[in-house]
């Protein structure tokens, strides 16, 4: 404690002192339901959260809150790094992206560390949140494209300084974090120092029913950065930026490891130009770096003593891009080229201590495997009478290789083995939108998003890394997934009523990346517990459907409030179920008309709030309420999981100009409850729960 | 209007084309198959085992008792009667047997069998050099029949934990352990002097393991292990010569080796 307040009172003394402070920016208060700020003219649903939502809760972990935007799930293994699902696709089906277009390679196997987590929440300005293969400017996307854009200093007319200060405290974990920014600047070179600490601890479930367990979730996080920014000239900017994320024993109790260590680096370059010409509006290019070093093992487990396991993981994605913005008449066109190049390496190291000897078997994980992608992508915008029309295409070429040296044949079937692979992918989307009436609008969107097999996909080697208790094995010869998707919105807005969004989607997936069973004569799983080894392969078409529907009164007034609701809905129209019997695979059976894994149920909130003191203070109430899912897959012998109610209530406090309070308790009756994609816990059948009743505070003081 | 009309046309008809590509029909034609499950039964001079009961005595006049029998059959092959070969590998190639694990003593095998008269079974006691990778099982119970790899690596074949009276009427310990043999220089046992690993895995022709496979039906076979059979022909097996443990002891070994050929007889068949 007296470290955090060391911290605080020190930056606030350095800031204070510094001179030529001019308190220009003023701590906004927005009504911190989370709305979705929904783009009416766009064809296909956009939501963006700013950073005052971001900072009214109580955020640990960019995936966590992201589950709250409809129809945004997440896989949750631990006690951080919720890994984001759209509408039932994840992992690389979504193109999670940092400011942009930078983008990271995540090391672990396990999806220890979703692109995501390599963020902290409170150094977000705001996210983009697009669903549906529709934006195709920010690299291949399947199922939609997450944002995350980061505070950003900027040019100010004389030489100014600023900071801020954030503490944050949860009961339960017993978790606390601080973050720390100081920026400013002049008109031609500013700059922003960010760094941040946080610290949590196990949590427990809830204990309505009186039986709270404490899961192993532990986790210690921080960060820091730099950002400089040079302006030679008007409307023409140049920014560095550097920043380091590093993430020391994080606990997860549905892995079969633990992250002893995450060391991530991220440096990006960009170069930002405006009004260039009558046509060209707008420049940008970017160069980036990220590099992950990833070190598990399974020390926290009690299988220590006799079984060691220790991966170390190295992954770096190098690459670019550029857009040019023009604009002729009423013809918006933005041109651009992307690249991006991944290396990945990685080992396992097992130490089996068994009768009194000790045997290492070293086994890689990656060995050397490249992936490089270049694209160019086109989008066009315009509009006519009372008719908008957007339309994206783009080209990839993707190739991919490693150094394996693996090659499993089998009665002339071969499982792994030729590790070469390249595609040219094509995508293309069109959407229009059309004003029937008064804020009414009604838009169709359609599109087809045909992303390559990721790194993990084509060559991890016997890793847990699906949402079952198997390990895995990557195809190299995967074909790419192709995504066919229509979306029909009806949006309306009314400064008295509020605004309104209902929204249906159709997804038809070919070629759709899932996995199944190998026999063990073929290839024996290498980690404790799991049950086999499934395989990658390319299932002829899958579908989702489902639908979203929102409303949210406008904020003219004192009270006001906010409905959403959200459905996904997967099949598979023939899957081959493995019949286990005690630990032998005896048969199989063909299933017709299977669900997936891992989609989530139909869920509701509604939230509830009142402005008083002029606005500085307002409390907030939300019930959530999630239905069972029953229609899980038979083929997976997945679960069925029970819906749930909860209660927050949040308050939010604009004490003076300076300082700011959030706080609020979450699940208020302490429920015990796990969401449908939460993991089982590692060598049990049962779920990882969510976190019973927490209480939070956040304090925020920015000069 | 027109253009936005024909705008969307070239969509859709685009959309069309590239989106409704489709792949061959697999026309493998039907075959009739059945199945088969094998059940384990140990038995010491033709009765049940009861374990941890010094009850028995052997060829050599041991006073023994078994504790624990864990052992490996692997490549398992039908001999068809019109000449072909059927290796259940189906899905697994390798099968544990525990007697205190109960789920382990039947084996429903994943594989179709082709239906037709089958004239024998037969396969390999243990783990062929070929198949006995180290660290290949990651899972209890069949990670805890590692054989250390200074020793050679692997797996144990086969595990029989006992007792025996000694000539001096004291009960001793016997692990009677069957996996990869070593070579020591100038007979010194210790791991520095191993020169060279000896396989000690055999092949077992069951005897009397005729049977026939009917489309759709399960046939089920029992496999008998006859334990006594370990310590005589051709060899008498003494415990009180060979001691408690042979992991280290080729020549023991060899010896359980070529014991072991008339270990294994068929049971019931139904």
């Amino acid at each position: 404690m007296k470290r955090i307040v060391v911290l605080i009172v020190g930056f606030l003394v350095f800031t204070l002192e510094s001179k030529a402070q001019i308190l220009k920016d003023t701590v906004k208060l927005m009504p911190f339901e989370i709305k979705d700020s929904i783009n009416r003219k766009l064809p296909y649903l956009e939501t963006t959260i700013q950073k005052e939502q971001l900072e009214s809760g109580s955020i640990r972990d960019v995936g966590d809150f992201l589950r709250s935007i409809p129809n945004v799930s997440g896989v949750r293994k631990g006690g951080v790094a919720v890994d984001p699902v759209i509408r039932g696709f994840k992992f690389s089906q979504i193109n999670v992206i940092l400011d942009n277009g930078v983008k990271i390679e995540n090391a672990c196997p396990n999806r220890m560390d979703p692109v995501s987590s390599h963020v902290e929440a409170e150094d977000v300005e705001n996210i983009e949140v697009i669903k549906g293969p529709f934006v195709l400017k920010y690299g291949p996307a399947l199922g939609g494209v997450i944002n995350l854009v980061s505070k950003k200093p900027h040019p100010f007319e004389k030489f100014e300084m600023h900071a801020d200060a954030l503490y944050g405290f949860e009961t339960n974990w017993n978790g606390q974090k601080e973050h720390v920014s100081v920026w400013g600047g002049n008109k031609k070179i500013y700059f922003m120092l960010n760094g941040g600490y946080s610290d949590y601890g196990n949590y427990q479930s809830g204990n309505a029913s009186r039986h709270d367990t404490t899961f192993n979730s532990s986790f210690r996080k921080y960060n820091y950065g730099a950002t400089l920014g040079y302006s030679p000239k008007k409307n023409h900017s140049i920014n560095l930026s550097y920043n380091e994320i590093h993430g020391r024993d994080i606990l997860y109790p549905a892995l079969p490891m633990d992250e002893k260590s995450d060391n991530t680096r991220l440096i990006a370059l960009d170069y930002n130009a405006v009004d260039l010409s009558n046509i060209i509006k707008s420049l940008n290019v970017k160069i980036y770096y990220s590099d992950v070093d990833h070190v598990m093992d399974n020390s926290h487990r009690s299988g220590w003593d006799s079984k060691q396991m220790v991966s170390v993981v190295d992954a770096m994605n190098i690459g670019g891009r550029a857009e040019m913005g023009m604009q002729i008449k009423k013809h918006k066109v933005f041109v651009g080229l992307d690249y991006e190049n991944i290396n990945k390496d990685g080992a396992r190291t097992m130490t089996m201590l068994m009768m009194g000897t000790t045997t290492i078997k070293k086994a890689n994980l990656w060995k050397e495997a490249k992936t490089q992608n270049i694209g160019l992508f086109a989008e066009y915008k315009t509009f006519f009478s009372y008719w908008e029309l957007d339309a994206a295409l783009r080209l990839d070429y993707n190739l991919a290789s490693s150094e394996d040296t693996l090659k499993l044949i089998k009665n002339h079937i071969s499982y792994f083995n030729d590790v070469s692979s390249n595609y040219i992918n094509f995508s293309i989307s069109a959407g229009i939108t059309k004003e029937i009436a008064k804020g009414l609008y009604v838009s169709l969107a359609l599109g087809r998003g045909t992303r390559s097999p990721n790194m993990l996909e084509r060559f991890i080697k016997l890793m847990t890394v699906g949402y079952d208790n198997f390990d895995y094995l990557g195809n190299p010869q995967l074909k790419p997934e192709n995504n066919n998707e229509a979306d029909i919105t009806i949006k309306y807005s009314n400064e008295k009523i509020g605004n309104f969004y209902l929204n249906g989607f159709y997804s038809y997936v070919q070629d759709y990346i899932g996995a199944i069973m190998l026999p063990s004569s073929v290839v024996m799983p290498q980690t404790s517990g799991v049950l086999g080894v499934k395989q990658f392969v390319n299932v002829k078409a899958v579908g989702f459907t489902g639908g979203e529907f929102g409303y949210s009164t406008t904020e003219k007034y004192k009270w006001g409030g906010s409905v959403v609701a959200a459905f996904t809905y997967s099949y598979i129209p023939s899957v081959t179920k493995y019949i286990v019997t005690g630990n032998n695979v005896t048969g199989d059976t063909l299933l017709k008309n299977d669900a997936l894994s891992e989609i989530p149920p139909l869920e509701t909130t509604v939230s509830f709030f009142y402005k008083v003191l002029k606005g500085k203070l307002v409390p907030k109430i939300s019930a959530r309420i999630v239905a069972d899912q029953r229609h899980v897959s038979e083929a997976s012998y997945e679960p069925y999981t029970p819906g749930f109610a909860l209660l927050n209530f949040s308050i939010k406090y604009n004490i003076i100009k300076y300082v700011s309070i959030a706080a609020g308790v979450n699940n208020i009756f302490d429920r015990a409850y796990y969401e449908h994609l939460n993991r089982k816990i590692i060598g049990t059948t049962g779920k990882l729960f969510e976190p019973g009743r927490v209480f939070y505070i956040n304090v925020k003081v920015k000069i | 209007m027109k253009n936005k009309l024909l705008l969307l046309a070239a969509f859709f008809a685009f959309y069309g084309l590239y989106g409704c590509k489709d792949k061959p029909i697999d026309s493998n034609p039907a075959k009739e198959y059945g199945k088969i499950k094998f059940n384990f039964t140990h038995l010491v001079a033709g009765l049940p085992l009861e374990k941890d009961t010094m009850k028995y005595i052997n060829a050599a006049g041991n006073n023994y008792e078994v504790d624990q029998l864990m052992y490996f059959i692997s490549d398992v092959t039908l001999h068809n009667s019109d000449g072909t070969t059927k290796l259940i590998d189906g899905w697994k190639d390798i099968n544990y047997v525990d007697v205190d694990l109960s789920s382990t003593l039947s084996w429903n095998v994943y594989d179709d069998i082709p239906i037709g008269t089958y004239n024998s079974i037969s396969f390999t006691f243990g783990i062929s050099e070929a198949k006995n990778i180290t660290m290949m099982f990651v899972n209890p119970p069949d990670v805890n029949m590692m054989w250390p790899g200074v020793l050679g690596g692997g797996y144990h074949y086969m595990m029989i934990n006992g007792k025996w009276r000694d000539t001096a009427n004291v009960i001793q310990n016997f692990d009677f352990h069957l996996g990869i043999g070593q070579l020591y220089k100038s007979n010194v046992i210790n791991t520095d002097s191993i020169y060279a690993f000896v396989q000690n895995y055999f092949d077992v022709e069951l005897p009397n393991s005729s049977f026939t496979i009917e489309k759709n039906k399960t046939r089920e076979i029992e496999i008998i292990m006859n334990i006594e059979s370990w310590f005589e022909t051709p060899y008498i097996y003494d415990h009180n010569y060979w001691g408690g443990g042979i992991m280290q002891n080729q020549p023991a070994m060899q010896m359980v080796k070529e014991n072991g050929f008339d270990v294994f007889t068929t049971g019931l068949i139904q």
